[in-house]
């Protein structure tokens, strides 16, 4: 007989200045001396990287929020319909092709085209003729990531060393991958696509009662599921693009924002994306500064933060905003 | 009174199977209408063609005057709403949270009508009995208050058509209840069209002034309970026996008959009356026996549970004294008989002559003697006397339909 809890948002929107500033000051190099070309020049690349975690954690967890939505699921990420398995493919080939060395943009670019590419034909194959189910998506999304896992793999036995270097760091996700007009852009389409979500909040409601049920209350199913997978796509290809893959986020901060302010997803996509990106800027401080000079991968933190946290959230489940 | 639904030879189905065939029916605005018929019969599939979930293959409908795909879904989310069997969520909602997915889709041009909306679920709430859940999870609730959530949330989407699909198949007949009066209720104070399907007969023809009864995909009838809940109608349409009758009070009750007992060929005649041969009779044909009864008056209890149970029976009009020819055909039936049973029935100067018929007969006889001067109510108190006769002449006596049993299966 529990009654609901829900918490405010402004403690969110607190944390955000005061988790950045903490960041800033945080590293290798110690307090850097803003009087210095060194100091500011540390300075700035850390706030490039805290800048990075903000848009990629936001990208991640909406799109993490977006797919527990629309496949009713509690362990959907953005990654569970093949976009993380495509554009791991598309930037592999990138380096392997040598495209990397050409142009900066290569890389993030092949990603964010071959992840976007996939979930097209994951869900053209869902839909054969009419409209999407969730098991045909989840299905066809699992038959098209091993087929991709397996190509991926293949080209990183192909690679040369210094190739296969570059491609498992991508693999393990960086925040100092991305070129700054790609932080821009990249931060432009993921606000831009959270604000869209926000306004679908009421409907993205109505669907986690199921297709019909949502048919029901006057929404537009299938034009609702196909947009909001193509932003979820789009969330999360902006996201790879920017830092490699990075796992656990967009699985473990739709869990914890519902925990926050319940089920409502006219809250949810702004919630996450603020959670989202405070945990990534968490946990890149962390990467480079637990055993400095050495910097480890983001991805590595994650999960071992992410891990424990989601076994914790699982077994008080309950009052987690998901129930079995 | 205008129309809310109007079918003009509606085909439907899935894929290569058809399942509705040219169905053709209106419902009027303010009606309430049961949706009646076996699985399969194509009840759900009719809601889902009213709800636009289900294309049709043929044929048109209209939803208050408008033509149902010229609908948008917005448009139609005002019209009609939803209760199915059941809704899951996998989201920790609230039940006012989940009411308020009633109002999912902006109404109007304008989206910001935010206390419009507020006001829709408070009176959806209260409509519903639901105030004092409004801060439970959804998913903690109780089967009956779940299905009142959801009515409160299709409520309030504010719809001039409410369509449910089996609300109460889960429910016990507590919770059947209370749903059905809540249905009432909407539709007496709002005028609201209520729409259902549904496998129980007897809450039907309770609850709605207006059925209709689908068998394979085809309007088998449509009106007033009494017009369509018809014995040969329904044992046509769900292929087994079964009994209508009315109660006490004028309610109809629909009754599903056993069968199958392999019969035993033997025969057995009873005399009852008042209601002293229900159980008896029952027991009986249940037991395999070819049963005839009779004399009785028609309207007699006994009469009615002959006529249900598909006994042979000697009737006399109502009210009357046995006549001779009445008593005749009893006679014959008794002749007919392996055995005779006569039950605790009174008597009176009416049907005393039935204990003729049992001795005339020259069957055994299996007489209950049960309290015999309480029963007299001959004007001579001549019944004693010919009980006593039936007794030296061989009858057994009995006091209790299990004894009887006993007794008839040393006859068989």
């Amino acid at each position: 007989m529990s009654h609901s809890r829900r918490w405010p948002i402004w403690p969110l929107l607190l944390a955000v200045p005061i988790v950045c500033a903490g960041a800033l000051l945080t590293g290798a190099a110690g307090l850097p001396d803003w009087h210095t070309p060194l100091g500011r020049a540390v300075l700035e690349l850390r706030l490039h990287r805290i800048l990075t975690g903000l848009v990629v954690g936001a990208g991640l967890a909406g799109a993490g929020v977006v797919m527990q939505a629309l496949l009713r699921n509690p362990l959907a990420e953005p990654y569970v319909l093949g976009v993380s398995s495509g554009a791991g493919l598309g930037a592999a080939l990138a380096v392997f092709f040598g495209w990397s060395a050409m142009h900066l943009l290569a890389v993030p670019a092949a990603a964010f085209v071959t992840g976007i590419v996939t979930l097209t034909i994951v869900y053209f194959l869902a839909a054969r003729g009419g409209g999407a189910s969730i098991y045909g998506l989840l299905l066809s999304g699992i038959i098209v990531s091993a087929v991709l896992s397996n190509l991926l793999m293949l080209i990183v036995s192909l690679a040369p060393a210094e190739g296969m270097h570059s491609i498992l760091w991508w693999i393990l996700g960086n925040l100092q991958l991305s070129a700054q007009p790609l932080l821009l852009t990249g931060g432009a389409l993921v606000l831009g696509a959270l604000i869209i979500l926000t306004m679908l909040g009421a409907q993205l409601n109505a669907l986690t009662l199921g297709r019909e049920a949502a048919h029901h209350l006057g929404v537009r199913t299938g034009l609702m599921i196909a947009g909001c997978l193509a932003l979820a796509t789009l969330l999360a290809a902006t996201a790879v693009a920017l830092a490699g893959l990075i796992g656990f986020v967009g699985l473990i901060v739709p869990h914890a924002a519902r925990a926050w302010v319940g089920p409502d997803h006219r809250k949810l996509p702004g919630v996450a994306a603020i959670i989202g990106g405070l945990f990534l800027v968490v946990c890149d401080t962390v990467a480079r500064t637990i055993v400095a000079p050495q910097e480890i991968p983001i991805g590595v933190v994650t999960a071992l933060v992410g891990g424990p946290f989601f076994l914790a959230l699982l077994l008080r489940r309950r009052k987690g905003g998901w129930i079995e | 009174m205008s129309a809310a639904v109007i079918c003009r030879n509606v085909s439907a189905g899935y894929r290569q199977q058809p399942v509705l065939h040219d169905i053709s029916l209106t419902i009027q605005a303010g009606q309430m209408v049961a949706l009646l018929g076996p699985n399969g019969a194509g009840k759900s599939t009719l809601l889902r063609v009213l709800t636009g979930l289900q294309p049709l293959t043929g044929g048109e409908v209209e939803l208050f005057g408008r033509d149902l795909r010229q609908l948008r879904a917005t448009e139609r989310a005002r019209l009609v709403a939803v209760v199915p069997q059941e809704v899951t969520t996998p989201m920790a909602f609230t039940v006012a949270e989940l009411v308020a997915l009633g109002r999912s889709v902006p109404r109007g041009r304008w989206a910001g009508l935010a206390a419009t909306d507020r006001q829709a679920v408070e009176q959806a709430l209260a409509y519903t009995d639901t105030l004092e859940l409004r801060d439970r999870y959804y998913s903690e609730l109780s089967g009956g208050e779940k299905q009142r959530a959801i009515i409160a949330m299709a409520l309030a989407q504010e719809p001039q058509l409410l369509l449910l699909d089996e609300p109460t198949s889960h429910l016990d007949i507590n919770h059947r209840l209370e749903v059905l009066q809540l249905l009432e209720r909407l539709n007496r104070e709002r005028g609201l069209t209520v729409v259902m399907t549904s496998h129980d007969l007897n809450l039907a023809a309770e609850f709605f002034p207006q059925l209709a009864l689908l068998d394979h995909g085809r309007i088998a009838a449509t009106g007033a309970p009494a017009e369509v809940l018809r014995e040969e109608l329904l044992e046509e349409v769900y292929h087994c026996k079964l009994a209508v009758r009315r109660d006490a009070t004028g309610v109809l009750m629909i009754l599903p008959t056993r069968t199958g007992t392999a019969p035993t060929g033997k025969r057995v005649h009873v005399i009852c009356g008042g209601g002293s041969g229900v159980e008896v009779l029952r027991r009986l044909c249940l037991a395999g026996w070819q049963v005839s009864c009779g004399a009785l008056n028609q309207g007699d209890t006994d009469a009615q549970t002959a006529l249900a149970l598909g006994v042979t029976t000697a009737l006399e009009k109502p009210f009357s004294p046995l006549s001779a020819g009445v008593l005749a055909t009893a006679g014959q039936l008794a002749q007919a008989a392996d055995v005779i049973v006569v039950c605790e029935v009174p008597f009176g100067s009416g049907n005393v002559k039935n204990l003729d018929v049992a001795r005339q007969a020259g069957k055994p006889v299996l007489l209950n003697t049960r309290q015999v001067a309480v029963r007299d109510f001959t004007p001579q108190r001549e019944v004693p006397a010919m009980i006593r006769t039936l007794v030296e002449r061989g009858a057994t006596s009995w006091e209790h339909v299990s004894d009887l049993l006993i007794e008839l299966e040393k006859v068989r």
